[in-house]
């Protein structure tokens, strides 16, 4: 009456739609990421350290009950002395009864990818390219890595490599077998021809060299809040830039009515009450340029927050000064940070975007961030034109 | 490397067949596929069905129940039988022989709840397969169609899906409003006394909780094929809503008969510890929570011992879960079992009642409002607002939404609609709109 059927079938049914929802993650992993590019806590982190999204989007809503006093949930405790008013567990904690079979209870359906940032600016930047990235020759500095290559009889002891020591030892009892020089079951040793040790051999290679260079407006007008903004976005630029070249130097120069080359913290910690001279921030970096970074060897980015503002009298020389970096440089991103909606009220642009605005090309953008949402559309608006 | 073979399981299958008949089991025809573990869960995504339409929840299914596996959370015999006829039922290669005999065992039972219980009186067993079939072929050709899409069917289906369970517990076909409002009208017209006092023209004519099928009959804004989705949605549904409403008692009913059968066959003695070991694994308790096996099987032995086996095919044949449960299920039961309930006060969960004397009762209805379709809230249809505006409520029981979930189902509804959807509820003793 029953029937049985073999099924040798090898085909992956549920493949596609497997497929389907890895997409859907992969998706809610990016979506997740613009709302944290710009959270306090990543910033600041170096490559290495994980760091922990929680991704969101893929659940199956349906209406569901919550959790509250009227819900009574009922549980078996065979063997289990219960009494009325004992405390099972804790909200948050898996509640002690989780039934999930049917689909119509809430389940614990939240992702949370620990990832670190270099992969995180692997899913983030991973529909961008940088414009004009050349390979420029360098002619000092080349990169060294080590590349395993092969196995050698004599070695330093961390480098045993004991399968294959264990293989060659496996051989050479076969080989004794089948000459009869030795007898199934015989103890068989380790001999010291047996050793394999893994040879490491030290690679260099010419390097693509990039210099990036962060230009900050700290006169009065830069408040705290736009200060922030504008680290965030430095932030991402830099692990963009880093994921594209295997050497990166970042220099930041601050500059109110003077401009001077500062360390990180200083960068976005201390401010002036002074005005603004935008020039000397620009000149400072040529000079910088200049000296150490040679636009024949190091690939240069300039970056320029700013809230716009300038003294007037210092409007030509800060054009033609922005002019010489642009050309020399493989990108120029200016951008201007202005949290309040004044400007959008005035319907006018200010000092710098007006002078900015004829400069506009291939490698040279201007963007706008008002909050921290704008930073991604920022970075969007430098990199999303370019494609390979 | 198994230690068996077809022809060991058809042998042996005549055995089953054999004893079983003698215990007036009456069941499909089952053909059993034999495939690995990794096309097994491949079927489990699809609840089985040889052919089902794509959706990517179904990947997310697969990979969960693999996951599981892995964490060695899953150690339990996968059995995977569907109503059909005949019950196509799928067995596990890496299975021991005991194993597969004891799966075999399970499914006749299965099977024989599906013949008989009368909650699966309208699933059209016969030709399910085919409208499975069908279903997938639509939609393969939506998905295929340039002008519409994977992303547009899976805008409707993200939908759908969300709203499946909202639609009548016991597979009744959907009557258009419109007829509904015309046979009204005639029944008054004809001086039916019973509807002598309703209005045709008030809307929804009836209380409606077939919200999928409402929405395709009455959205403004759909199109031919997304309300074929709707309404394939919709058909699958209820055909699966009698296995949620007796989950209960169709497991209960196959342990019943996989441990009687199996102790019955004569098996060698080899077989017979980890038989047993095995059956003791599947009904077992799961501590503070219901493990359906277990407590199906508990009752329906209680059944036999209480009131003699004829009643344990009585209660096969008429009951559901929660009918079953408030017809058998008593004080002696709850202490056994040692049933309480908790709930969250502040922030912890807390016993409320334990099975002694007094609490049992109110134990006994808490589990009744938790299994079968008493566990999916009760949403109707209020009224079509001017500007198409949906208005939905939830019928308040005590047991509060989650919220975060309800706004987004919210959120489906209107692109099912193609409006604005409201929704009323009571969240902390207030009314609460979405």
């Amino acid at each position: 009456m029953s029937t049985f059927k073999e099924n040798r079938n090898v085909s992956d049914r549920s493949g596609s739609d497997r497929q389907r929802h890895k997409d859907k993650i992969d998706k809610a992993i990016k979506e997740g990421i613009h709302d944290i590019v710009a959270d306090e806590s990543i910033i600041g982190k170096d490559g290495k350290k994980k760091i922990k999204i929680p991704v969101k989007g893929i659940k199956e809503y349906r209406f569901v009950y919550g959790d509250n006093e009227n819900k009574k949930n009922v549980g078996s405790a065979q063997g289990q002395d219960v009494s009325r008013g004992q405390r099972i567990g804790q909200r948050g904690q898996q509640s002690p009864g989780n039934p999930d079979k049917a689909g119509n209870k809430k389940g614990e359906e939240f992702y949370e990818v620990e990832i670190t940032l270099e992969e995180l600016a692997a899913y983030l930047f991973d529909e961008f390219n940088l414009p004009n990235m050349q390979k420029k020759k360098y002619k000092n500095i080349s990169s060294k890595s080590f590349k395993r290559h092969g196995y050698r009889n004599e070695g330093i002891r961390p480098r045993l490599d004991k399968k294959e020591t264990i293989k060659k030892k496996i051989k050479r009892r076969k080989k004794a077998l089948k000459n009869g020089t030795l007898e199934e079951g015989d103890r068989f040793g380790f001999h010291h021809d047996d050793l394999r040790y893994r040879f490491i051999k030290e690679k260099k290679k010419p390097t693509s060299n990039a210099a990036i260079f962060f230009i900050m407006d700290i006169s009065g007008s830069m408040t705290k809040p736009k200060k922030f903004l504008a680290r965030s976005f430095f932030f991402l630029l830099y692990h963009f830039i880093r994921s594209r070249y295997e050497n990166v130097e970042h220099c930041f120069i601050s500059h109110d009515t003077s401009a001077s080359e500062v360390n990180e913290e200083d960068f976005f910690g201390k401010g002036s009450t002074g005005g603004t001279l935008v020039s000397t921030g620009l000149d400072k970096c040529l000079d910088v340029v200049e000296s150490r970074f040679h636009p024949s060897t190091w690939n240069i980015y300039v970056f320029q927050c700013s809230d716009g503002d300038n003294w007037p009298e210092d409007n030509d020389g800060c054009v033609k000064s922005a002019v010489k970096l642009k050309e020399l440089s493989q990108f120029y991103g200016y951008c201007e940070i202005e949290p309040s909606e004044q400007r959008l009220a005035w319907m006018k642009m200010s000092q710098l975007s007006e002078l900015f605005t004829p400069l506009v090309g291939e490698n040279f953008k201007i963007a706008e961030i008002r909050k921290k949402d704008d930073i991604w559309l920022a970075f969007q608006r430098f990199f999303g034109g370019f494609r390979e | 490397m198994s230690d068996w073979n077809i022809k060991d399981l058809e042998e042996w299958d005549d055995k089953i067949i054999e004893l079983a008949k003698t215990h007036n089991l009456d069941w499909f025809p089952i053909s059993y596929e034999i495939c690995d573990y990794y096309a097994m869960i491949g079927n489990m995504a699809y609840h089985g069905m040889p052919l089902h339409y794509r959706h990517w929840s179904y990947g997310k299914s697969f990979e969960r129940t693999h996951q599981m596996y892995n964490l060695g959370a899953e150690g339990l015999p996968y059995e995977l039988i569907i109503n059909s006829d005949p019950s196509i039922a799928y067995l596990m290669r890496e299975n021991p022989f005991y194993l597969q005999l004891l799966i075999m065992c399970h499914c006749v039972g299965h099977s024989d709840f599906f013949k008989n219980n009368l909650t699966f009186a309208n699933t059209g067993p016969e030709n399910v397969i085919q409208r499975f079939k069908n279903a997938k072929k639509r939609i393969d050709s939506y998905i295929e169609d340039p002008s519409i899409g994977i992303e547009k069917v899976e805008r409707i289906l993200d939908a759908a899906h969300a709203l499946s369970l909202h639609i009548p517990p016991n597979c009744k076909d959907y009557v258009p409003h419109k007829k509904r409002r015309k046979d009204l009208i005639k029944r008054i017209k004809s001086g039916d006394e019973s509807v002598k006092k309703r209005n045709p023209d008030q809307f929804p004519i009836d209380e409606e909780i077939d919200l999928l099928s409402f929405i395709s009959e009455m959205s403004i804004n759909l199109e031919d094929w997304e309300r074929d989705l709707i309404d394939i949605v919709r058909a699958e549904s209820s055909y699966f809503m009698p296995q949620i409403r007796t989950k209960i008692m169709n497991e209960g009913w196959a342990s019943f008969w996989h441990y009687r059968l199996m102790n019955d066959l004569d098996l060698p003695q080899k077989y017979h510890i980890p038989f047993l070991k095995s059956h003791n694994q599947v009904v077992t308790p799961h501590l503070g929570r219901i493990n359906p096996y277990h407590l199906g099987f508990h009752l329906f032995n209680k059944i036999e011992e209480r009131y003699g086996l004829e009643e344990c095919f009585i209660a096969r044949e008429v009951c559901h879960d929660e009918s079953f449960l408030r017809q058998y299920l008593t004080e002696e039961d709850c202490f056994e079992l040692n049933l309480f309930s908790y709930s969250l006060y502040k922030r912890d969960y807390v016993i409320n009642e334990i099975s002694d004397g007094e609490g049992w009762k109110e134990i006994k209805s808490s589990l009744i409002k938790q299994i079968g379709s008493n566990s999916i809230p009760k949403i109707i249809v209020r009224e079509v607002k001017p500007n198409n505006v949906l208005r939905i409520h939830h019928e308040h029981d005590g047991r509060d939404l989650e919220l975060g979930y309800a706004e987004k189902v919210v959120d489906y509804i209107s692109t099912l609609w193609g409006g604005v959807v409201r929704l009323d509820t009571v969240i902390e003793d207030e009314p609460f709109e979405i």
